[in-house]
């Protein structure tokens, strides 16, 4: 288990985080200079925090106010850099051995031999980096990093420097690597919500160098806790509330005079916002609560559905139309149903 | 006909190497501090061994005459615990070149070293090197070719100083006349033989030089391109 609490603080921006990470992938998510890479350079003992602790399972990294700053060298931490960091003017052999330095010579060449078997670069030992594929260059990277044997593991942005088409298949390949090779902690920096989602089993969410929320992706990602965070992960539609009240079928949420059924209970300190994502929102024939007449205002065309803006007598949402629904949607008289299952308050 | 004295050209050889190495010695590491720091004492520093680029060498000279002559605290202390001044010597020769020549290390030693990724250095500390280990293993071999180019330039320069040199260690014949100074006083006293002579091997040895440089910059363009070309 890692433990983290630190603050920093420079002339325009403060990082000041709480978390713990377990066993597994973490992600760490949210826009650039949010302080995301400052944090895994902090763990690393790259930079040093003006306050708070860094532990790792009973061993102190940092804590100020013991005095303690562990050198990054004696920290045992993998790190994988942005844009690899492989050395250029070392071999593909030198640079997975670099961190072996001081090991026998014989131990040396026998670890080195098995890591580059395992990343199937055999034949490429006295390659220079500037003659591997960008999948090669990750392989010798995580090879540098894992053949240390860290008990954490940071991944910096693994695939900004990648093409978009070749991403996915990389993802594969290095997420399958990291668990067959690696049991510990791994931190995963990035900003796309998608890789996350894919890659993480669990989430940090950051913004302006704090944490706005953390948890298993899947609660992180169903129910944002406020109006930044739900933003971030892609919730468009997000009303303020005016008040609400409780009643036997569930809650009542009274919005620009209108009346919403909800279903969810937890109700967070005002300011209040009611959110429903645009996946969520369904179009029936039917006159049951919660149901609006419409016009589409709007529509973009995507891959497989259409993004469109939708206007009800008093308020504007943003809907996900599946292609295949889309003749049916306009042959007939449709309501606009907003499911109360599927609505969800969350702080301004 | 009588022989031609060398003598300036084996002593401003002589001063040129001591100068040189002076300059790797010193310059360097103060190339590397200024690489990575961005505070004022940083800013104080640079101008600092900027100044001798932009002062005429005479004034320059004239400053390092009042540093190091036999009043100074300096000149005295390194007189009464060595016997031997600083001023008028080929020591004070090698003083006065060291001096002019060492901003061009710096500006181009700095600029290799500060084009070097930071994340290669972070990388490394991570795997477990030390600060020194890190500057002979990745920082060096990575910006040679600008240490060697400034290295060069320092030779040069340092070769070819004349107003400094003659303001801190004068002109005494078979003592610390050096080349620049002999070609200005064989002129005078109207010996074209003994001028021309030096001004050729002057300019060969200067042309070599740039011709060198130029190769090594050459490659250092190329830069990434040179390690995937060389077979071990």
């Amino acid at each position: 288990m890692l433990h983290v609490k630190i603050k920093k603080a420079f002339p325009h921006f403060m990082l000041d985080v709480a978390f713990t990470a377990e066993k597994g992938i973490t992600g760490i998510l949210g826009p650039s200079g949010c302080g995301k890479s400052l944090t895994l350079q902090c763990i690393a003992g790259l930079e040093t925090p003006d306050e708070g602790l860094i532990v790792l399972n009973d061993r102190p990294f940092f804590d100020s106010r013991q005095r303690v700053n562990v050198k990054p060298k004696d920290r045992k931490i993998g790190y994988m850099f942005q844009n690899y960091a492989l050395f250029p003017h070392l071999t593909v052999q030198q640079n997975i051995a670099f961190g072996l330095k001081g090991k026998p010579k014989a131990e040396i060449e026998q670890k080195v031999a098995e890591m580059i078997k395992k990343i199937g670069l055999q034949n490429y030992e006295r390659h220079y980096p500037a003659e591997l594929s960008g999948g090669q260059q990750q392989r010798v990277a995580l090879a540098r990093t894992l053949i240390v044997e860290p008990d954490v593991l940071l991944l910096d942005e693994p695939f900004s420097a990648v093409d978009h088409y070749m991403k996915q298949a990389l993802e594969q390949q290095l997420i399958s690597f990291i668990q067959e090779h690696f049991t510990g902690i791994v931190l995963f920096v990035t900003h796309n919500i998608e890789e996350a989602d894919r890659l993480c089993d669990r989430i940090i969410m950051y913004h302006e160098g704090k944490v706005i929320q953390s948890g298993p992706k899947e609660d992180v990602f169903a129910r944002p806790v406020n109006v930044t965070a739900a933003r971030m992960i892609g919730y468009e539609n997000l009303f303020p509330v005016d008040s609400i009240e409780r009643r036997h079928e569930g809650m009542v949420a009274f919005i620009n005079g209108i009346e919403l059924l909800v279903k969810d209970v937890n109700v967070p300190p005002s300011p209040l916002f009611l959110s429903v994502h645009a996946n969520h929102l369904l179009f029936v024939e039917d006159d049951r609560p919660n149901t609006f007449d419409y016009e589409i205002v709007q529509t973009r065309t995507r891959m497989n559905h259409f993004d469109v803006m939708i206007k009800t007598e008093h308020f504007m949402l943003q809907a996900t139309v599946a292609k295949k629904d889309w003749d049916s949607l306009l042959a007939s008289k449709k309501k606009l149903y907003l499911p109360p299952e599927h609505l969800f308050f969350l702080q301004g | 006909m009588e022989p031609l004295n060398l003598f300036p050209f084996f002593l401003s050889l002589k001063v040129a190497v001591a100068a040189t190495g002076l300059a790797a010695v010193i310059g360097i590491p103060l190339a590397y501090y200024l690489s990575r720091s961005r505070g004022k004492i940083a800013d104080f520093v640079d101008t600092l061994t900027t100044l001798p680029v932009i002062l005429p060498p005479t004034v320059l000279g004239y400053y390092l005459l009042v540093l190091l002559g036999r009043q100074s605290p300096i000149g005295k202390f390194v007189e009464e615990t060595f016997g031997t001044t600083l001023v008028f010597t080929p020591l004070g020769a090698v003083i006065a070149a060291f001096v002019v020549a060492v901003p061009f290390l710096i500006k181009s030693a700095r600029a290799a070293f500060a084009s070097i990724d930071p994340n290669l250095i972070r990388a490394a500390k991570v795997l477990g090197r030390s600060d020194w280990n890190i500057f002979l293993v990745v920082i060096l071999p990575l910006s040679w070719r600008g240490v060697a180019s400034g290295l060069m330039l320092v030779f040069a320069r340092a070769l070819g100083d004349f107003g400094a040199t003659l303001m801190v260690a004068g002109n005494i014949p078979n003592e610390t006349l050096t080349m620049p100074v002999a070609i200005y006083d064989a002129l005078l006293a109207g010996n074209h033989r003994l001028a021309n002579a030096l001004v050729m091997i002057m300019t060969v040895v200067s042309v070599s030089l740039l011709y060198m440089m130029k190769r090594v910059e050459k490659r250092m363009i190329r830069g990434d391109g040179s390690h995937a070309a060389r077979k071990d």
